[in-house]
């Protein structure tokens, strides 16, 4: 028996160890690897089709100026679906067969946060576009995030609604999926660390349509404003029932808000809804250039989080050429020195606006307070977070 | 008033959302508990055909008319539409019992449920495929301003669901109980070979029920996308709530499916509210009364225990 | 490539545990469950909570979370034992939605949404893996696969898998025939959730994590194809089912072709393979065959004379 479990211990520590996790010789004629992951097929599929689109458009830029000394990047897609358990195939083969130096993704939450331990095993460095929940970064000294983190977002929400518009009580209604809750359970941590008093607390589930009962509940608290992080599809049938039942308050949301949809589900109903999104970049060539190109390429409009796609791209593939080194006719990459070089990303030039990466991995970014006016989006106010400090960028 | 700390213009408020929960559950329940009546057998699909049928509605409204623009055109292009619906409902429903239960008719009771559940799953699969899934706004076809009655509000929609549900459930009993083609209905129901050695084609008798039930359950879904949009998996939760809803209040019985879509309705809206739970355990309610009349008494509200092993 | 075909294999095995468990309740005692999904993700979840919050080591949390799921089992055995067939079915298949409502419900105990992870890995002697050894995980969980194999064709063969068997075909007659019917399908439903219970198990030892979302009613189908496609009542026919549905399930992505083959197709798959087997072969549980006494007997005693 002894002799058996040694066998097979040797078995398994040669492929470990054969199986070689950095990869980093590059034969002539092949090409280096970066990757995409996120829901390419399934409800959440538009978002997947659009980031795509934009890393394959930095990706060609990148090819047309000569690639890594003279070598083609190849750019791998992984269907994720949106769900955790399929972000582990993807990762198994993005890590195990393709040998990847770069991964621009995942989309969700819930897929990168389960991705990213084995991005990290296998010296991958991964930029998320779109994950915002805020143990993403520290899942590893790999993985970054080019989009603003939840806890930002909910933390200064906080702020905002009880010092800046000075709400005294809310109602909160939020849905069991990780992005509402996250955001709901901290933006009350910080409204009532204010001073403000979260009066109702009322939950739904991911699908539900009927929001009746919740509403009903809170209507007879009274509160002066309701808050309601959610994406847009149950945002859309709140609205509708709350004007159904009379509930006539402010309403507040975050940046699932932005999602245009929201306009053919409820139309005018979407009118004076304040909510907080990333700041409004200043417009820069980069950008202008970069949603010209899209748009001709793929007759879509980029969303931001394809902005967020197209800047993680760029970061890793100039951080591949940066560190890339000749050797014969190979090419050798150093996956832990190009880490170095994304983990110094400052001021980068990116369509998103300019990007740097905190110590903490993290995108030091500014959070802007939106409204929409006769079905449109616009920016009212803009703040950035110091410390404990709420600050307006005028 | 308050009863259990809560005003009594909330609690009314509270009741008529239970009702009209109620009514929508009814409303699928009867085309449900008819094709059970009738055949004995759980059509897993029920939900599936009244979601085809509802995205028939949907295209054809959208195509006949602008919704906005409001007025005779808009209500005769959703009556059409309506009417549409019911007949690919109906061909579906007639269709699916050609391919998937027919030849299951001599086969044990399990086989043609799981045939049921993977025609469900076919539908609803190759909907999100070809529809997408995101979801799509089913417009009144009329003004759906809020009316308040004694402090708490309702919609004109809502009051269609219930007025519609009841009439249907008439309609059927009437049809059902006076009619020749009701009576070879029950005959059928009774007894399959009996009904045909009486002249009876039980095979159209079988068409003609899964016809009419789902026409119902396109009636059903075209009212119930204008509260909650119209989206592939409109069918699953339906499905299965209005199945609960028939076992309650008796199944195969026409009046037991209104009465029992009310209970389950009611039930789930005041049993989070009194029961102080999450309205995400809305769903645990419905399944545990539907494991707790099983158990207390499998025959429903309204059946008599028939000495049956059910 | 390797690490990619072990794990395909890994699920394979988890998923075989949990359909060996299936056929014994749907295969052999005729019981169509359709929370299957719910025991692994009781089991899973089980495993997840003891060992991170009260950081018992794998091998212990492992019994508990078969032995909680089994627990379970008999929770629903119970009171669906007068249930004919088709409610049988729905009550399971509503008891599976009770146990992911509570699941995503439950905050204080499961984290909600959220899911739990950071579940640490597996420790055997000295070592530890995780979900990065994909070899030792590969050979534990094909050791469970035998085991829970070779459990259950000991079973099967002995006298409960007749009496099993007789309450499949027929089961006013075998109680009538003095077979407690009662204790049997009880006894069927809780070896089967006990087995997907420890199914479960390994899957969020695994992963090192769990979320709500994952075991639900699809994956109580996904399961239900592989013994319906393997065949029915037949163990190494469910290992072949449970090849054949992993394989085609991953497959696209092993072709590179995970982007154009949307996941509905392969959902649509599973409900085909449901249809065409009803209507084409369905042999097994559904059979009202009558059991070949003699065929039965005459085994029995060469199987005596050996």
């Amino acid at each position: 028996m002894k002799k058996l479990m040694v066998f097979l211990f040797s078995l398994m520590l040669l492929f470990t160890i054969g199986c070689g996790k950095e990869g980093e010789m590059i034969k002539s004629g092949d090409t280096v690897k970066i990757a995409f992951m996120g829901p390419m097929t399934g409800d959440a599929a538009n978002y997947g089709k659009l980031m795509s689109q934009a890393v394959k458009i930095a990706v060609d830029e990148f090819n047309a100026t000569g690639g890594v000394n003279g070598f083609k990047v190849q750019l791998i897609i992984e269907d994720d679906e949106g769900k955790v358990e399929k972000g582990d195939p993807a990762i198994e083969k993005l890590a195990g067969v393709d040998k990847v130096f770069g991964l621009v993704g995942a989309v969700f939450s819930s897929v990168s946060l389960q991705v990213a331990p084995k991005a990290e095993a296998a010296k991958i460095v991964m930029i998320s576009p779109s994950s915002t929940h805020k143990d993403l970064p520290s899942k590893g000294a790999f993985i970054f995030r080019d989009v603003m983190s939840d806890a930002l977002q909910a933390v200064v929400f906080g702020k905002y609604l009880a010092t800046v518009e000075k709400i005294k009580n809310v109602a909160i209604l939020y849905v069991k999926n990780e992005y509402s809750q996250g955001l709901a359970k901290d933006f009350k941590t910080q409204f009532e660390k204010e001073g403000g008093k979260v009066i109702a607390e009322e939950t739904a589930l991911q699908g539900d349509k009927d929001f009746k009962t919740q509403l009903t509940k809170i209507k007879g608290t009274n509160p002066e404003a309701l808050y309601i992080p959610n994406y847009v599809a149950e945002i859309a049938q709140i609205l509708e029932q709350a004007k159904q039942l009379g509930l006539k308050v402010k309403i507040y949301s975050a940046d699932g808000f932005s999602n245009p949809q929201i306009f053919d589900l409820a139309g005018d109903l979407a009118n004076g809804v304040i909510f907080t999104q990333a700041a409004q970049q200043p417009a820069s060539k980069t950008r202008t250039d970069f949603e010209a190109k899209y748009q001709s390429r793929w007759s879509d409009k980029p969303d931001a989080f394809s902005l967020n796609a197209y800047d993680g791209a760029r970061i890793i593939l100039n951080a591949i050429k940066a560190v890339a080194q000749k050797s014969g006719d190979s090419l050798l990459i150093n996956r832990d020195k190009m880490r170095e070089i994304v983990a110094k990303t400052k001021d980068f030039d990116g369509a998103s606006g300019k990007i740097t990466f905190a110590t903490d991995r993290d995108l030091i970014s500014n959070i802007g307070i939106y409204t929409v006016e006769k079905k449109k989006y616009k920016q009212i106010k803009m703040f950035q977070l110091d410390g404990e400090k709420l600050i307006e960028i005028k | 008033m308050n009863l259990f700390n809560i005003p009594s213009n909330e609690l009314l408020q509270h009741l008529i959302n239970g009702l009209t929960l109620g009514a929508i559950y009814s409303l699928i329940a009867l085309g449900y508990t008819m094709v059970y009546g009738i055949l004995k057998f759980i059509n897993f699909a029920h939900g599936e055909i009244l979601m085809i049928g509802t995205y028939a509605g949907y295209y054809l409204f959208n195509i006949l008319c602008n919704p906005a623009d409001g007025g005779i055109r808009v209500m005769l292009a959703f009556i059409l539409s309506m009417i549409f619906a019911m007949f690919v409902s109906a061909f579906f429903g007639v269709t699916i019992e050609r391919i998937a239960y027919r030849p299951l008719r001599k086969a044990p009771r399990l086989a043609p449920l799981l045939s049921a559940i993977g025609v469900s799953i076919i539908l609803m699969n190759l909907a999100a495929l070809f529809f997408g899934t995101k979801s799509k706004k089913f417009d009144y076809p009329f003004n759906n301003s809020t009316i308040m009655i004694g402090g708490a509000s309702i919609t004109p929609n809502q009051i269609m669901i219930l007025i519609v549900g009841l009439i249907l459930m008439i309609s059927l009993k009437l049809f059902i109980d006076k009619s020749r083609l009701g009576k070879a209905m029950r005959a059928t129901s009774q007894n399959q070979s009996v009904a045909s050695l009486m002249g009876i084609n039980v095979n159209f008798i079988i068409s003609l029920t899964f016809a009419i039930g789902s026409a119902l359950a396109a009636v059903a879904g075209i009212l119930i996308a204008m509260e909650f949009k119209v989206y592939p998996t409109i069918g699953q939760m339906a499905g299965l709530k209005a199945f609960i809803a028939a076992v309650v209040g008796g199944i195969g019985n026409i009046s037991g499916a209104m009465l029992g879509g009310i209970v389950l309705g009611l039930l789930e809206t005041f049993g989070v509210v009194i029961l102080g739970i999450p309205q995400g355990l809305k769903d645990t309610i419905a399944f545990s009364v539907l494991i707790i009349i099983l158990l207390v008494k499998p025959s429903g509200i309204l059946i008599k225990n028939i000495k049956e092993k059910v | 490539m390797l690490n990619f075909i072990l794990l395909i294999f890994i699920y394979i095995g988890i998923f075989g545990i949990a359909a060996i468990g299936l056929n014994l309740i749907v295969g052999y005692t005729g019981m169509l469950s359709l929370c299957q999904a719910a025991f692994l993700g009781i089991g899973a979840y089980s495993t997840a909570i003891l060992m991170t919050t009260a950081n018992i080591n794998f091998w212990m949390a492992f019994i508990i979370s078969g032995l909680i799921a089994a627990l379970c089992g008999i929770l629903i055995g119970i009171p669906t034992l007068r249930l004919r067939g088709d409610y049988l079915a729905i009550a399971t298949l509503g008891f599976g939605e009770i146990v992911k409502n509570i699941i995503i419900n439950w905050d204080n105990m499961t984290k909600g949404p959220m899911g739990i992870n950071g579940i640490p890995g597996l420790k055997l002697l000295n070592f530890t893996f995780t979900s990065l050894d994909k070899l030792p995980w590969t050979l534990i969980i094909w050791i469970f696969v035998a085991i829970a194999y070779y459990i259950v064709r000991r079973i099967v063969r002995s006298r409960i898998g007749r009496a099993l068997e007789a309450i499949r075909e027929d089961e006013i007659a075998a109680s009538s025939m003095g077979i407690n019917t009662a204790k049997y399908k009880i006894g069927a439903f809780t070896l089967g959730a006990f087995f997907a219970g420890l199914a479960g198990s390994l899957f969020a030892a695994y992963n090192q994590s769990v979320a709500p979302n994952t075991f639900d009613f699809m994956m109580s189908i996904t399961i239900l194809c592989m013994i319906v496609l393997g065949g029915l009542g037949n163990n190494a026919a469910t290992i072949v089912g449970a090849i054949l549905i992993v394989v085609s399930s991953e497959l696209p992505r092993l072709l590179g072709i995970s982007n154009i083959i949307p996941p509905q197709l392969n959902q649509v798959l599973f409900g085909f393979i449901l249809v065409f087997m009803m209507i084409y072969r369905p042999q097994g549980i559904i059979g009202r065959i009558k059991l070949n006494y003699a065929k039965i007997i005459k085994e029995e005693i060469l199987h005596l004379e050996k």
